[in-house]
């Protein structure tokens, strides 16, 4: 069966103290059930990380969305995209006919500075905090592939720049490379300005058969993936592999090929991740990923514009809303809703979410998806 | 009264000729050597025995946390280090200079936390 994503929303993101999670799937939902012209779903599937025991239900029978299946996962920063994901199969599957998917997290009422590190991983005990872990898979690649500093803060200067014209992102003011370079240091080589900062937000997506209806959006394919061994045996730095095995299943699966998209929403929580991921989905060789940001194709009017919101990186990252929020930018942009960021004639979208944090394995989950309008 | 999580870290251990090793795990089938526990070889499945890393071995990846991480205080230095003929562990370097990528390092007594660390090799 085939399956369209009828409607999309989203609060605001960045630091939101005066609003509880509740209020901000209110915001979400609310408006993605009224872009989709539904008052009512068959199941809701809701994905976070540090939520609190209930958020799920707390939030959505205020709603009057009660009496039916609801489901919460967590897939660290893929959780969104999970949900995401199996509403996908739900629908796909004949399971529910109306799948409501929302992400959510509050990040501000539970950490007072940086994620702690999880001390029941082996890595997490010894300190290592999730900047820290992208810092070695940078530190790496530098020396494999000769990439300089500056290369990285051209990710955050591409994606900065984008999110002028995004007015739910937290960070709408333009970058410059010394900017980057010269904010504080967080684990080295990577800067403040390369970290996608502590965000609370929510995102939510209505999915249902497609009809082939003006506004809808077709689901081409989704793929979820847990990651596979990383030890000594491993060449590549850390989240490449998990993200190549599912992003080739999603192009597959959709049968196009990552050439053939229009526009990107990609997983930008660190600035070596655009670089890697560009490389793991296939739009640029192995080692060339920071050659194609320099060739300025992913920038806004580039040939391969990837993370036209601003990515994380400017969105900030409330890691269960993420997902949804790329997917609802990814909508946006297929029909032509995404103003002054809009992508010239979009008519094929890709959004690729990882998450990680547990030792031993390439990441905890990926999600690649391609949307058509 | 809450239980202390388990500690996950790999064990570090002083040999009779004061080298510092990884008490770990290979497996008996394929030999894919691990630091850290599992009911099986992660790599094949096989039945795995004691075996020691290290002291000695190669930095894969090195970084230098300048900010706060729960009770870890900045700076601390982290690297992936490839213990020869071993796993990769996770180390603490000591210092606030990063350590280049392909040094080569050895392991030394655990730091005040209990994490494993390495210095470069003389």
């Amino acid at each position: 069966m085939s399956v369209a994503v009828h409607g999309v929303g989203t609060s605001m993101f960045g630091k939101q103290r005066e609003l509880s999670a509740s209020e901000l799937v209110w915001l979400a939902v609310d408006e993605a059930l009224r872009d989709a012209e539904l008052t009512e779903v068959d199941a809701v599937y809701l994905g976070t990380v540090f939520g609190a025991p209930g958020v799920a239900q707390r939030s959505l029978h205020a709603l009057g969305l009660v009496d039916l299946p609801v489901v919460a996962v967590e897939n660290a920063c893929a959780s969104g995209t999970t949900a995401y994901h199996e509403a996908y199969q739900a629908v796909q599957l004949g399971r529910y006919e109306r799948v409501l998917a929302v992400g959510v997290e509050h990040l501000t009422s539970v950490f007072s500075g940086a994620i702690v590190p999880e001390p029941s991983d082996v890595e997490g005990r010894s300190g290592l905090a999730l900047p820290a872990l992208y810092a070695l898979a940078a530190s790496r690649y530098a020396d494999v592939h000769g990439v300089g500093d500056e290369d990285l803060a051209q990710v955050s200067v591409k994606n900065h720049g984008h999110s002028v014209a995004n007015p739910r992102a937290a960070h709408r003011d333009p970058v410059s490379v010394e900017e980057v370079l010269t904010s504080r240091p967080v684990a080295d080589p990577l800067t403040l300005l390369q970290c996608a900062s502590i965000s609370d937000g929510a995102a939510a997506a209505v999915l249902a058969p497609a009809t082939g209806a003006v506004g809808e959006v077709t689901i081409e394919s989704s793929e979820l993936r847990s990651g596979k061994a990383w030890d000594h045996r491993s060449d590549r730095v850390w989240g490449f592999d998990i993200v190549e095995r599912t992003a080739r299943a999603s192009f597959e699966a959709a049968g196009v090929a990552p050439s053939d998209i229009d526009v990107w929403e990609m997983h930008d929580a660190f600035t070596i991740g655009e670089i890697v991921t560009t490389e793991a989905v296939g739009l640029a060789a192995e080692g060339e990923g920071a050659r194609l940001l320099r060739s300025g194709q992913t920038r806004l009017g580039g040939a391969r514009p990837v993370n036209p919101s601003g990515g994380l990186l400017s969105r900030g990252h409330p890691l269960g809303a993420t997902g949804l929020a790329q997917i609802a930018e990814v909508c946006w942009q297929l029909r032509g809703e995404a103003g002054g960021r809009q992508v010239d004639g979009a008519r094929l979208g890709a959004v690729e979410t990882m998450g990680g944090g547990v030792a031993g394995i390439d990441g905890n989950a990926c999600v690649v998806t391609v949307l058509s309008a | 009264m809450q239980a202390p999580p388990v500690d996950p870290r790999p064990r570090v251990v002083e040999s009779q000729s004061g080298q510092w090793q990884i008490v770990g795990w290979r497996c008996v089938d394929c030999g894919h050597p691990q630091a850290t526990v599992s009911p099986r070889c992660v790599a094949c499945g096989g039945d795995h025995v004691a075996d020691r890393f290290g002291p000695t071995g190669t930095v894969w990846s090195a970084t230098v946390v300048r900010v706060p991480a729960g009770d870890r205080q900045p700076p601390y230095g982290l690297a992936y280090v490839d213990l020869d003929g071993g796993p990769r562990i996770l180390t603490h370097t000591g210092g606030d200079g990063r350590l280049s990528v392909g040094a080569v390092v050895a392991l030394v007594a655990p730091t005040d936390d209990g994490d494993p660390r390495v210095e470069v090799s003389a």
